[in-house]
Parts: structure tokens; sequence; C-alpha cells
């Protein structure tokens, strides 16, 4: 469990823009798409999440902006930036690179 | 929202550390979260109370939320880090180049050091406003040493009106500090030890004014370098992120202005005067947080 979690946490930025960069996202939408995305894998505490999303933010990758519902209701709205696009896109390239590489170790080599 | 949301979100109010507007966005973006959550589980089946407790638990504890939120905030532009080490980089100039002996300059310095600290006071208390405080705080200091050296006829001015209204003032702007911050207090307090150490290492026992400036003239490059050693401290201290890295740079800063003091002094600085600064630096420094603790625990007293 420790270790999914260390997993979690040294990908957590990549999980966010690629959810943010699909669609604009706010905190609670977030947490349970990627509960359901993942089938239940990526769970952790959820107080941990704005962090997170705040982190990115302050480095100009995403922009929270509040949208207040017909309900009254207020959320504050992720969207990605172009600096946060062009971020995504070199992560996503690593993450194939990184995920080709594990495969050729990990899997038995067919004969 | 039930009492136990209520304390949880009480309690990363009062560990973010942030001003005023980002606490207050943190905690409405905290609140909205915990009530869509409140109302998914009441809709499957939970009661209030035990909607409240699940809530809880799935957003983990409150001080570690609060903690990394306030990592997340806490690291100063290079353009706030430079900010928040002019004032100790000015004054460190002023010996360095010898502007020191110029009242215009000085005049200039104060005027600069007072406004900014207005200025920073009424536009929510930023980062780089706190070492601005403390310098604004120095003609008071000032004006207490040479109080010190009025006849003894005029002892009660100092006991009748100085004493109080320094104190008064002291006292009041510390708080206020430490109610945004004690870490913020403690960097407000920094250049005290260092400005102790280089009166006591100048202290004229003779003669004053004049072997006192001459006293001043010979050490100040030295004077000067220690300052500019703290503006670095400061800069460094705004990029850091952690509380405790930010603590510790504030102690070794500490701990190396006084050796500095002591080392281009040549032993004016005697050892029981060395280690009794080290000990006051250690108090100026970290004694906000006792404050700040107390501080608390009454707040929360008056509460309840």
């Amino acid at each position: 469990m420790a270790q999914r979690r260390e997993l979690i946490k040294g990908s957590i930025d990549s999980l966010l823009l690629c959810l943010i960069g699909q669609q604009p996202m706010y905190g609670y939408q977030i947490i349970k798409e990627l509960k359901e995305r993942s089938q239940g894998y990526f769970q952790f505490k959820e107080g941990t999440l704005y962090p997170a999303l705040h982190r990115l933010e302050r480095v100009g990758l995403i922009q929270g902006k509040w949208q207040t519902l017909p309900s009254g209701q207020q959320r504050k709205y992720y969207h990605i930036t172009d600096k946060g696009l062009l971020s995504l896109v070199e992560k996503r390239s690593q993450w194939q690179d990184f995920l080709a590489a594990m495969n050729l170790i990990i899997q038995p080599a067919s004969e | 929202m039930t009492t136990v949301l209520s304390h949880y979100l009480d309690s990363v109010r009062e560990n973010l550390r942030l001003d005023v507007s980002s606490e207050g966005e943190v905690i409405h973006e905290l609140e909205t979260h915990i009530e869509e959550e409140l109302q998914e589980l009441k809709e499957a089946g939970l009661s209030e109370e035990d909607a409240a407790s699940t809530c809880v638990g799935l957003l983990g504890s409150a001080r570690m939320v609060a903690r990394q939120i306030y990592e997340a905030h806490s690291q100063g532009s290079w353009g706030q880090a430079l900010l928040a080490a002019m004032p100790h980089l000015l004054f460190g100039l002023l010996f360095v180049l010898n502007w020191w002996r110029g009242i215009g300059w000085l005049l200039g310095m104060l005027v600069l050091v007072l406004s900014m600290a207005v200025y920073g006071w009424w536009r929510g208390k930023p980062t780089w406003l706190f070492p601005w405080l403390g310098y604004s705080l120095l003609p008071v200091a000032v004006a207490g040493l040479l109080l010190l050296y009025l006849p003894p006829e005029w002892s009660w001015v100092a006991i009748l009106f100085y004493i109080p209204l320094a104190l008064w003032l002291l006292f009041s702007i510390t708080v206020k500090t430490i109610r945004r911050d004690w870490l913020y207090s403690s960097l407000m307090l920094l250049p005290l030890p260092t400005i102790i150490g280089w009166f006591l290492a100048v202290e004229p026992v003779h003669n004053f004014p004049q072997y006192w400036l001459q006293r001043i003239q010979d050490f100040a490059p030295w004077i000067g370098l220690s300052f500019l050693a703290l503006a670095v401290t400061v800069a460094t201290f705004v990029r850091l992120r952690k509380r405790w890295l930010r603590v510790s740079v504030l102690v070794v800063s500490g701990l190396i202005t006084l050796t500095m003091v002591a080392y281009y002094t040549e032993g004016r600085l005697s050892v029981p005067a060395f280690l009794i600064l080290i000990v006051v630096m250690l108090i100026l420094l970290l004694s906000p947080a006792l404050v700040e603790r107390t501080l608390r625990h009454a707040g929360q007293k008056s509460a309840a």
C-alpha cells in the first residue's frame, strides 16, 4: 500500500494535467474521475489533492476559476494553460518511453 | 455544517498561515468539496454524523493538508526575495560604501523603510514586508540607546514616556505579526542580535560620541558585510518552501553573523558576551513559536 502511495505521489502531476487537459474540472470531480477510471486503484486522502492542484496553479500549468451554478453553489474549475499543454505533451512522451522500457524488462521475453 | 467538519476546517485554517485572501479561498474550496461529499454520503444512506466523520476520514489529517497547501503557496518569486532582502542590502551598503555618516542618506533610508512598512502592512502583510517592518522599528531602538547618554536628571523621560511607549509599540507589532505567522516575527527580529552584537563591540566607554563614531568607522566594512549576509539569508528564506528549512536558515544565519561580529572585532566581544548573544538570538528567533501557541490556546479558550 505504501509503495502504491509513493507511485501515485510521483505521478499525481501527470494524472491531474491529463484529466484537466481533457476538460476543465473541479476538485471533487477529479477525485471521482481518478477513482472511476482507474477502477479504484487511484485512491488517496482527498485533502492532499488540493496541494497538488495549487502547486500546478502556482507554476502556471493550470488556472482555477470560480463558477457559480444556477443552484447558487460555487465550484472552482481548473483549466489547463498553454504552458500546461506543453508540459502534458512532454510528460506523456516520458511516460510512454518509461512504460516501454519497463515492459521490456518486466515482461518475460517470448522465445 | 456539523461541528466535526467545522473543527476540521478551523484546524486547517489555523495551520495554513497564508495571507487572508489565499486562506479564504483555500477554505472556501475545501468547504465546497465537503458539501458535495456530504450530500453524496447522505444520499447513500449515511446519517449526518456518520457522513461527517466519513468525510473527515476521506480528507485526511487537517494538519497535513494545511502543511502541504502552505508548501504549495509559500515559495516567493525571485522578485519578492529581492524585495524582502532589500532593507538588509541597503543597510549593508550604507556601511560598506560609508554612507552612514551622511544625514541625507540616513533620512532617505528612514523614509523608504517607513513607507515600505506602512505600504506592506495595509496591503495584506506579504512576506517581503517583515524585514522592512523590523528596520522600521530601528529608530525606536536608536532613541532608546541615545537616552542612555542623557544626563541622569533626564532619566524620568525614559521611565515615564519612552520605555512604556517603546514596549507597547514593539509588543503590539510583534503580536500582530505572530498572528499572521510566527516565522515572520522571527524574520522581522532577525537583524536584532547582529545589531546588539555590533553595539556591544563598539560600545563607548568614554568620549561619546566621537570614540563611538570612530569605532563604527573602523568596523564599517564588516558591519556592512554582516548585513549583506542577512540579505542572502532573507532571500533564501523567501525561496524555501518547507518551514523547518526556513527555521534552520534563520538560526544558522544568526550564528554566522554573530560569529562574524566576534571574529572581525578581534576579541572586543568576550566569550561570555558572545554566548549570551547566541542565547538571546535563539530566544528572539524561536520564542515567537511559543507566543503563537499561547495566543492560540487563549483564543480557543475564549471561543469555548
